[in-house]
């Protein structure tokens, strides 16, 4: 999918004016409190109208405002996930999923009711009014409603920062299964950087109204990583743990890390600080963390005042963060072998 | 509108405290509304005779009037458009006994249209809305349905009839075309009516003759220019006033 | 123990029908105007909220003037909108209905306003996202989500009418059995020295009759916080 946007905006003392043109199917909007991110989200969605300019999905324009074209909301098939569930109160679970579907036409109904309770797991609460359920239930039947409404594109406006950690990224495989499955591309607006690199592929950064750059996920969280506050986490998915010593093993690049804490899931997502890893020149002849990693040096890259060394062990990657002065002491250079020791209790289980 | 002052008593007995307040040669009366412009003149006459003497004129229904006179509004000479209110205040022990007579009398005629082809109480019947006072308080009225019972029509006006505070609202009613006809006295038609005229004169035989009793009242009798006045409303003088306004005085 | 005369049980139930229609016929334009009020951005829509609270402050019976100027034989709206088609509105029962709907109309308005304006925004914007125009979000979203401001707002008018009299009584006139109300009707008894004891008897009904009305109104509001 291709949007393309170049459009002005007054808001009051707030002046939105952006001129971009981006590919993909899971298409990231990245950016601080108050850049905009929502006001642009619904300009797309047709909910406001720019003030000039014009508003293009896969080269069909639904707003220009020189050949006086203005799709109202209802036509052009852009559903809206929010960041609280706004489920219809006074319509039941079935009522509020079916509420687009019923009103899309029947040749563009692929996605059908059945399919998707099985996608979001929500089978069991179709009978029930929308008072009563837990904010992790609501919010799983607003994405069910906004994808059953069969759109060309989801917009999803920070969906996931109202939950708790645990409830977040039980939530993220409901929401990537059901694009996947259906095929939706989607704009996923999130001001947090580990959303971003799990949900979307492409990013669109903007701030104060105004785009401030396109790049991949990966680069922004790099080019992040200046930031003392958020720093560069490295996102682990690791499968089949072993159990010893009361924690849990993984098979990661060569051998295997070492984690305490944990579920034991078969599959499991865990975030490792970059700043958490110690390098050695030398093998150290013993430490107290379990974890050391033989790893060759790959890419090397500025990180504020910091440097930011890419870590190849076998098929894995990891990122840490040292400062100049450890570079120049230890002499690190591309390609050198280098070991890096990281603690069983660095990791941070995420879901 | 008119009389809203004579028909909220509440309202009127703030406004007669105040009347109270005033000089002591102040007379008050209570007259019947169709006897408004008849004794507005009469009162003037009196009073430039007897400079000094001031009057204060409520005008209304007067069944409305007495019940402010019961609930103790300032009256010292009370006119009557029945005998009704009259005697109702005389058992109450209100009014003057010996000074209870006869002032004037008067017609019940019906006004409309001049183009309306009514002529009798029958036709009165093939009309959609007439105004008439209502009973309860205006003698007008009382007078107009003992005449459709006496007739035979007070069945067929039913849901017809709109009440009026007073004669001169149905004259007004009728005058503005908002009703097709009113019963009025001959003499309110004959002074007030601009574009309606009398299209009948009520047959007498159907209602009781309209009287129009004078008193004063308990109040009233102790006041020498009460006293005074209700003398000169017997004279040939007042009586030709009367009589120029469209009443009979025998 | 007052007896009631034919004519006085006209004037309850002819309070009530009155009161009633009044109401019914108020709903969907006070609807209407609510929506406007609280979702739409017009010019004049300040001059708007000015005429639709006037009944709010001006005597009812000012009210009951002008439109009796306006829809009177000589009215603007009389003469060339009423008269070519031969409808008679002053001194009928539909004049009643007028008039008690012109005077309840801004307490109508300002309940259903109340209750518009509770509804979360982004519902809306949910619907239309999803595919639901301006129309199909009024009928789907708004109005259920109004039902309580509409409640509100006939009950408040209902009893408003029921006691409306200044108006009244200079558009549709007193008459017994067309257009004589439960005020109306207290209105002759109590200029009349023997009518106190009927004024009386009528109050009573007046008052029992919305004593009722409010027992309702909290009953149905219980009932519906019971059903959230």
């Amino acid at each position: 999918m291709e949007l393309r946007v170049a459009a002005q905006k007054q808001f009051g003392t707030f002046f939105l004016d952006m001129d971009f043109t981006i590919e993909g199917r899971r298409i990231g909007l990245f950016g601080p409190s108050g850049s905009g991110k929502s006001t642009l989200v619904s300009l797309v969605a047709g909910l406001h109208h720019p003030d000039r300019g014009l508003i293009l999905i896969d080269g069909e324009p639904i707003f220009d405002s020189g050949q006086a074209v203005n799709v109202p909301p209802e036509h052009r098939r852009i559903s809206m996930v929010f960041q609280r569930p706004h489920l219809f109160p006074h319509l039941s679970v079935k009522g509020n999923l079916l509420y687009g579907y019923k009103r899309c036409a029947p040749k563009d109904r692929k996605i059908t009711l059945d399919s998707l309770l099985e996608v979001l797991q929500i089978g069991h609460l179709l009978g029930r009014g929308v008072k009563n359920l837990s904010g992790g239930e609501k919010q799983r039947i607003a994405i069910g409603r906004a994808v059953l409404s069969n759109p060309r594109m989801l917009v999803m406006d920070e969906p996931l920062s109202a939950l708790d950690d645990n409830l977040k990224f039980q939530i993220i495989p409901f929401l990537k299964s059901a694009c996947e499955a259906f095929a939706i591309p989607y704009l996923f607006i999130s001001h947090s950087l580990t959303e971003m690199r799990i949900m979307t592929d492409r990013v669109l950064s903007v701030a104060a109204g105004r785009v401030v750059g396109q790049m991949t996920a990966e680069q922004l969280a790099r080019n992040s990583m200046g930031d003392s506050s958020v720093g560069y986490k490295n996102l682990l998915r690791l499968m089949a743990p072993r159990r010893i010593d009361g924690m849990y093993a993984y098979r990661w690049g060569d051998g295997e890390l070492l984690i305490s804490g944990g579920a034991g899931l078969q599959e499991t997502l865990y975030e490792l600080s970059a700043t958490d890893i110690i390098l050695f020149k030398r093998h150290p002849e013993a430490i107290s963390a379990r974890n050391l990693l033989k790893c060759r040096v790959g890419e090397m890259f500025e990180a504020g005042d910091r440097i930011g060394i890419g870590l190849e062990c076998g098929s894995d990657k990891l990122v840490a963060v040292v400062v100049r002065e450890a570079v120049r002491d230890l002499e690190i250079k591309k390609g050198m072998e280098i070991y890096a020791a990281v603690k069983a209790t660095a990791f941070r289980q995420l879901g | 509108m008119k009389s809203i002052v004579g028909s909220f008593f509440p309202v009127l007995i703030i406004l007669a405290l105040f009347a109270v307040v005033a000089q002591a040669g102040d007379i008050n009366l209570s007259v019947a509304a169709s006897l408004r412009e008849a004794v507005t003149e009469l009162s003037g006459n009196f009073s430039k005779n007897n400079p000094g003497v001031k009057f204060q004129n409520n005008f209304g229904a007067s069944g409305a009037l007495a019940k402010q006179i019961e609930n103790g509004v300032p009256a010292d000479l009370f006119f009557s458009a029945n005998l009704e209110w009259m005697d109702y205040l005389k058992e109450k022990k209100l009014l003057d006994e010996k000074s209870i007579s006869t002032f004037a009398f008067n017609v019940l005629v019906f006004v409309g249209k001049p183009d309306l082809k009514v002529k009798t109480m029958q036709d009165v019947v093939m009309l959609e809305k007439i105004a008439i006072g209502s009973p309860k308080s205006v003698p007008a009225g009382q007078y107009a349905v003992e005449a459709f019972k006496k007739a035979g029509i007070d069945k067929q006006l039913e849901n017809k009839l709109v009440m009026a505070r007073d004669v001169r609202e149905c004259l007004m009613y009728a005058d503005r075309g908002e009703v097709e006809g009113a019963f009025v006295y001959k003499t309110d038609a004959e002074q007030m009516a601009k574009n309606v005229k009398i299209l009948f004169t009520v047959p007498q035989e159907f209602y009781q003759r309209v009287t129009y009793p004078v008193g004063l009242t308990a109040s009233g009798s102790k006041k020498a220019e009460a006293a005074a006045f209700y003398k000169f409303l017997q004279s040939p003088g007042a009586k030709g006033v009367l009589v120029k306004y469209g009443f009979t005085v025998k | 123990m007052p007896v009631f005369s034919h004519s006085d049980y006209l004037a309850i139930l002819l309070s009530l029908r009155i009161a009633v229609v009044a109401t019914i016929l108020s709903l969907p334009f006070g609807f209407a105007v609510a929506y406007l009020m609280t979702y739409k951005k017009f010019r004049g829509k300040v001059a708007l909220d000015v005429i639709v609270n006037l009944p709010l402050t001006l005597p009812p019976v000012v009210i009951g003037y002008l439109l009796l100027l306006l829809l009177g034989q000589n009215g603007y709206i009389g003469k060339w909108v009423l008269q070519p088609l031969g409808v008679k509105l002053i001194f009928t029962w539909k004049a009643a209905v007028i008039a008690t709907a012109v005077v309840g109309f801004p307490l109508m308005v300002r309940s259903i306003r109340t209750g518009m304006e509770t509804i979360d925004e982004r519902l809306i914007q949910a619907s239309r996202t999803l595919g639901a125009g301006w129309f199909d979000t009024v009928i789907t979203v708004i109005l259920p989500l109004s039902i309580r401001g509409l409640l509100a707002g006939s009950i408040l008018m209902f009893a408003r009418g029921l006691g409306e009299f200044g108006a009244t009584i200079i558009v549709a006139g007193n008459i017994p059995g067309v257009t004589q109300t439960i005020p109306l009707a207290i209105y002759e008894y109590v200029s009349s020295p023997k009518g106190d004891v009927m004024a009386m008897a009528l109050c009573l009904v007046s008052i029992t009759i919305s004593v009722a009305v409010l027992i309702f109104h909290e009953w149905l509001g219980r009932r519906m916080v019971r059903a959230d």
